[in-house]
């Protein structure tokens, strides 16, 4: 491995770290209802849920983080603005756009102090006064193109995000160990090769999702009163 | 009396050309072609008020094999409101049918539009069946469209694209039922289908874009069965509702979610403050469908003041 991967790696597990602080500890993306209903009561179920949060995820905000790591290296800045309202424009439920955008300003706000890089520091600038969403995803990849991370790395990172925070907040709210937890990411991650292959030639328009039960169980947690987690 | 405009216009194309997810499926039928009369169907709806004030059907084209049935008035609930149900006098939609339908309701104007019975989409060998719709709502107009629910069949292919074009004033109820097959054929057929790729999209008159929704259901990739897809269910409702926020946010207050063994309901606020998004996921058609007119009954209640009547017993 090159000084250069090494530092590439360094960052790979920076950003991608739980304790990275965005915030991803708050979400639990719709499990605490889940297990509310018993819907996920053990590893199984759990790993069902956790994949299919994986699935979801990947053919909409890592279809948005590629693209907005693509625009970044090219210099174009309309791209990832055009990006921002795609995928908020594409995110039909409320918590989970509020979640987006949350973590996505505390992201750029990071990504302006540790590089120096104009597009993130002007994207902020637009976040604040309202001009684009400011949505995680998109920071993602503005964050790794800046930091010079693969296209392949980011999208694992985006992956491996999206099964921690749901099997992070299972230690609080379903009846699992931590070996548990554990085996499920070494199964999802072996899976991880097969759906880049797939996002990587999607295209925003080909943005798409079919979860009703996912949704609904996300607008129970909008409308109910559990408070553990924000989402 | 003003009478009814019938101006032919050529159909037109029905181009779903970028589409990825149907790229296998663009073989020539070997019975008749893609685009040949009573495959390329087309309906124009336009309503509009007449010099009374009365919400009539003021304009009409249409291409077999879509018809429409005229304008009837027989809603209890809202009596002054045209009603109308598309029916296609070729039975099921079948390989290589395209199909277009556009929906006008201007100012002021209301309307409810429906189909005559569930559209069935035939197995398919060659192609795929697609289906373009456009509907526009001027200040003020009001539209409930609420068909009966889609039939996929074994290796049925299906796209839609519907735009959603609506004055910051009106309110669209724009609902899709989808079964999971024919569940009562022969031994059971549910999840058969080879694609079903149905989006939905909003839009200002200006073109400001307010939210897009795409669901690419292919059993191989991803099966409904899988937690978190539909789980247990068989049949899945999607309602979606352009409406200015203050009604959107009363509308939200009165409906309940819910999850059970054989019933399950969802809301929540479309992006861009655009509307409201309703799911509904069951084991049967009946309950479903009454868990939609529930819902429009609420809608109806907060945009008009009054409530949708109890369906009809035949329905």
């Amino acid at each position: 491995m090159s000084d250069n991967n090494m530092v590439a790696v360094m960052r790979l597990l920076q950003f991608t770290d739980s304790a990275f602080p965005v915030g991803t500890f708050s979400f639990s993306n719709g499990l605490e209802t889940a297990s509310f209903e018993s819907i996920v009561t053990d590893a199984s179920s759990l790993e069902a849920f956790a994949r299919a949060q994986a699935h979801q995820a990947a053919t909409s905000d890592g279809v948005a983080a590629l693209h907005a790591y693509r625009a970044y290296l090219k210099g174009e800045y309309e791209a990832i603005q055009d990006i921002d309202r795609y995928l908020i424009m594409f995110k039909m439920n409320a918590e989970a756009r509020m979640m987006i955008k949350r973590m996505g300003k505390k992201l750029a706000e990071l990504g302006v102090r540790l590089f120096d890089a104009p597009l993130i520091s002007q994207w902020l600038k637009d976040i604040k006064e309202d001009k684009v969403p400011g949505t995680y995803p998109v920071a993602q990849g503005l964050i790794f193109a800046a930091a010079g991370i693969g296209e392949k790395e980011l999208f694992c990172s985006h992956q491996y995000g999206v099964v921690n925070m749901v099997l992070g907040a299972a230690l609080r709210c379903v009846k699992v160990s931590h070996y548990d937890t554990q085996l499920i990411l070494e199964k999802i991650a072996n899976e991880v090769s097969d759906l880049y292959d797939k996002v990587a030639q999607m295209d925003l328009k080909d943005m798409n999702a079919f979860y009703p039960e996912l949704d609904i169980l996300a607008s129970l947690h909008e409308k109910g009163n559990m408070r553990m987690f924000m989402n | 009396m003003i009478e009814q405009k019938k101006e032919k216009t050529l159909a037109p194309e029905v181009d779903f050309s970028n589409a990825k997810e149907m790229a296998p499926y663009l073989e020539e039928p070997k019975a008749m072609y893609v685009g040949a009369p009573g495959k390329h169907g087309y309906l124009r709806l336009g309503f509009e008020l007449d010099s009374t004030g009365k919400s009539i059907l003021r304009d009409l084209d249409r291409r077999h094999p879509l018809i429409v049935q005229q304008e009837l008035y027989f809603d209890e609930g809202m009596p002054e409101m045209p009603c109308v149900y598309i029916l296609s006098s070729g039975g099921p939609n079948v390989d290589g049918d395209r199909y277009r339908q556009d929906i006008t309701v201007k100012k002021d104007a209301f309307a409810w539009v429906s189909t005559g019975a569930a559209t069935k989409l035939a197995e398919m060998r060659y192609n795929y069946s697609g289906l373009i719709q456009n509907i526009v709502l001027e200040d003020n107009a009001y539209l409930e469209f609420m068909p009966e629910p889609m039939i996929p069949c074994r290796h049925t292919r299906f796209i839609s694209d519907t735009r959603l074009c609506v004055a910051e004033t009106a309110t669209v109820f724009y609902s899709e039922i989808f079964m999971g097959g024919r569940k009562y054929y022969k031994e059971g057929e549910l999840f058969q289908y080879d694609i079903l790729s149905v989006c939905s999209h909003g839009e200002r008159p200006d073109g400001t874009q307010l939210f897009r929704e795409k669901f690419v259901i292919d059993p191989t990739v991803e099966h409904p069965r899988n937690l978190g897809v539909m789980g247990h269910f068989d049949v899945f409702a999607n309602v979606l509702v352009v409406t200015p926020k203050d009604m959107a946010d009363v509308i939200y207050d009165k409906t309940n979610v819910f999850i059970d063994k054989k019933l399950a309901a969802g809301i929540t606020r479309l992006p861009n403050d655009a509307g409201l998004l309703y799911k509904v996921l069951g084991m049967e058609p009946g309950p479903v469908k009454k868990m939609v007119r529930d819902f429009c009954s609420t809608v109806r209640q907060v945009v008009k003041g009054k409530p949708v009547p109890p369906e009809f017993p035949w329905r």
